[in-house]
């Protein structure tokens, strides 16, 4: 056997890891340390950021200068904050509303045709978002493919100004994220055992029932993984809100992009990047907290 | 209840699965009474037909045709939850995100009983099937055998008109399996509802029930007490598939009021009850238990049916032992014979013995 390998049996298991341990920390530490690092740093007007350590870019969150150079509160970020969560939610809700008949449909298709709808589901991702996400402004737009036969038959007068709206950034929303809840939902109705099912009917359970009492509560760690998959891209989206929203209708991945592409204030941008990692990261909490506790009820902890 | 209606008939059912144009034909024309308060069981090979028949009384299959009634209701194309009868499935089907107790209450809630009323039936039944000490325990700590009482006190919670259950100990092992059926029996008795036992296992059948259905290829070859089934099979299937048996194929030669003669082969001749039905140049099989075969030293040869034999193979069981025993004219039968005290076997291979039974003994089926 070789010397150089470690002697004790952690040290060949950690020299075993050592490529993930690599891999993650070129594509995932290490961009976020410097995401951190330039959040305390201050703006360089040219782009990049000046090795000065400043609170600034945390401060800009909440509190503006005035004319005075006076701190005083200013919620308009507080206000995008609050927007990006709202819709994000709403475009969550949307997504499982529409995903989890598709994922249930599927379930109770022949097993030999499932995989081809799953293969219907995923197509989308194979063509860029951006032009996927221009397709629903002609669509909803003035003169689109909505508005158009409606003006034509006379069952509207005027345009329906469907567009920069926050409808339009929920539908651009859950359109770009609804394949992220149906698979997971799938995954999870795919294992359920529908004997359960027969055996709620028997025991006096309607339709209904037999959904709120026993597959929606069995299928739970895939709804609860969609709505993980949806919300958390929906608040880093930008593409939805600045091609459907106008680009007035901020949210809060639309500001880091802009910091970052227009306004050249990176530590900003960063700030708002690690307030934004910073929600994930509690919401994920939440999440494990969850399931640590139904894993402990049904005993397979 | 009254006892004058049964708890379930069925007329003429017929089932199909599939199209029209290809249907596969699971059961053929069925019709039978279960009576009210009794251990009924539905006995036969897999794919016979028994399965589907519960499943259509449960309300998870339409029939095709005909009419299932539940005392004076006809149900046959009720939804499941509108039917009062409850399953016990044979893998149990417990609902893995509720407690014991929360299973069982599950049929009581849907029903819209009162709270306290279900809390205390929850105890009663668990206390029942001796599953209260773990009522809030989840469906998956429990080992096959508690599952199973869990699943049971499930369908017998809301007091259903009749509880089906669908092959419910073939996945335990035998021990609980065997302590099972007593259980199960003595259940029956106490609650005073109408079983529907569905098996392919001729012992459950035979250990449980009150009358048994012999089922087989969508037909119901015989309705009788365990004993008939046994005793008086009326067709070679039934004969075949419960119990050991040993079938003669020959031609009745003559028949008088109380026997019926057969010759078997070229030259054995045998005499059989006479059951009727029959007459001379029938080919037929004659039927014979081999535990009605007595074996015997050829010195102590006594009685009028005697044959010589010599014994061609034995299969040891423990409590006995399986002879192969050939009697001449290329005819073998199987006979049943104790160890002796001392352990040993009472005869050995090669061992030239007498063979007895009696005519009374010997049964005369259809071929």
């Amino acid at each position: 056997m070789s010397n150089w390998l470690p002697r004790s049996a952690a040290g060949r298991r950690w020299l075993g890891l050592a490529p993930s341990y690599f891999v993650i920390g070129i594509f995932m530490l290490v961009p976020m340390v410097i995401m951190g690092v330039f959040s305390f740093l201050e703006p360089n007007p040219y782009g990049g950021v000046k090795p000065i350590g400043s609170l600034d870019a945390y401060v800009k969150l909440f509190f503006e200068y005035d004319l005075e150079d006076n701190l005083v509160f200013n919620p308009g970020y507080i206000n995008i904050i609050f927007r990006s969560f709202q819709l994000s939610l709403g475009a969550t809700l949307l997504c499982l509303i529409f995903g989890f008949p598709v994922a249930y449909f599927i379930t109770l298709q022949p097993a030999n045709r499932r995989n081809f709808y799953i293969y219907l589901v995923t197509i989308p991702f194979w063509t860029n978002l951006l032009i996927r996400t221009f397709a629903w402004i002609i669509i909803l737009g003035r003169g689109g493919v909505i508005e158009t036969p409606l003006l034509a038959m006379g069952i509207i007068e005027d345009s329906l100004r469907m567009m920069y709206t926050d409808g339009a950034i929920a539908i651009g929303l859950t359109y770009s994220y609804l394949p992220l809840m149906v698979l997971p939902i799938y995954a999870s109705l795919e294992k359920l055992d529908f004997r359960l099912l027969e055996a709620a009917s028997d025991l006096y359970a309607n339709r209904f029932e037999v959904m709120t009492k026993v597959v929606i509560p069995l299928c739970k760690p895939g709804i609860i993984a969609g709505c993980l998959l949806v919300f958390i891209p929906c608040l880093g989206a930008f593409i939805a809100p600045n091609l459907l929203g106008g680009g007035k209708k901020l949210m809060l991945g639309s500001l880091v992009q802009f910091q970052f592409a227009s306004a050249r204030n990176w530590p900003f941008g960063a700030a708002l990047s690690m307030l934004l990692l910073s929600a994930v990261v509690i919401t994920l909490i939440f999440y494990a907290r969850a399931a640590k506790k139904r894993a402990v009820l049904e005993g397979s902890a | 209840m009254n006892e004058s209606i049964p708890a379930i008939t069925a007329n003429n059912v017929v089932k199909h699965y599939g199209g029209s144009a290809s249907p596969v034909v699971a059961l053929k024309n069925i019709s039978l009474e279960i009576r009210d308060n009794e251990f009924f069981t539905l006995l036969g090979p897999s794919g016979c037909g028994k399965t589907t028949l519960l499943r259509l009384i449960a309300g998870f299959e339409q029939v095709t045709d005909g009419k299932i009634m539940l005392f004076d209701d006809e149900i046959a194309n009720l939804e499941p939850s509108q039917r009062p009868v409850n399953t016990v499935f044979q893998h149990y089907a417990l609902f893995p995100h509720m407690t014991v107790a929360q299973n069982v209450a599950f049929g009581l809630e849907r029903l819209k009983k009162p709270r306290s009323e279900i809390e205390t039936t929850v105890n009663e039944v668990l206390t029942l099937v001796k599953m209260k000490h773990l009522a809030d325990r989840s469906p998956n700590q429990l080992s096959g055998g508690q599952q199973q009482r869990v699943a049971l006190a499930r369908a017998l919670a809301p007091s259903p008109k009749v509880l089906l259950l669908d092959e419910p100990l073939s996945a335990l092992d035998l021990k609980l399996r065997q302590a099972m059926r007593e259980e199960l029996k003595q259940l029956q008795r106490e609650t005073g509802i109408t079983f529907v036992f569905v098996t392919h296992d001729q012992e459950e059948a035979l250990s449980m029930s009150d009358r048994i259905a012999v089922m087989s290829e969508g037909e119901v070859q015989q309705i009788g007490r365990p004993t008939d089934i046994y005793e008086h099979p009326v067709n070679r299937f039934v004969a075949d598939f419960i119990g050991d048996t040993n079938f003669l194929d020959g031609e009745i030669m003559s028949i008088d009021d109380d026997l019926v003669t057969c010759r078997v082969g070229t030259q054995s001749m045998f005499e059989a009850e006479n059951s009727g039905g029959h007459k001379v140049g029938d080919q037929v099989s004659l039927f014979l238990r081999p535990e009605k075969i007595t074996l015997s030293p050829q010195s102590e040869t006594i009685g009028t049916d005697t044959r010589p034999g010599k014994v061609a193979n034995i299969i040891y069981l423990g409590n006995q032992a399986a002879y192969t025993v050939d009697i001449g004219g290329g005819i073998e039968l199987i006979a049943q014979a104790r160890p002796r005290e001392d352990g040993n076997l009472p005869f050995a291979i090669g061992d030239s013995l007498a063979v007895g039974f009696s005519a009374r003994a010997l049964r005369v089926l259809a071929q």
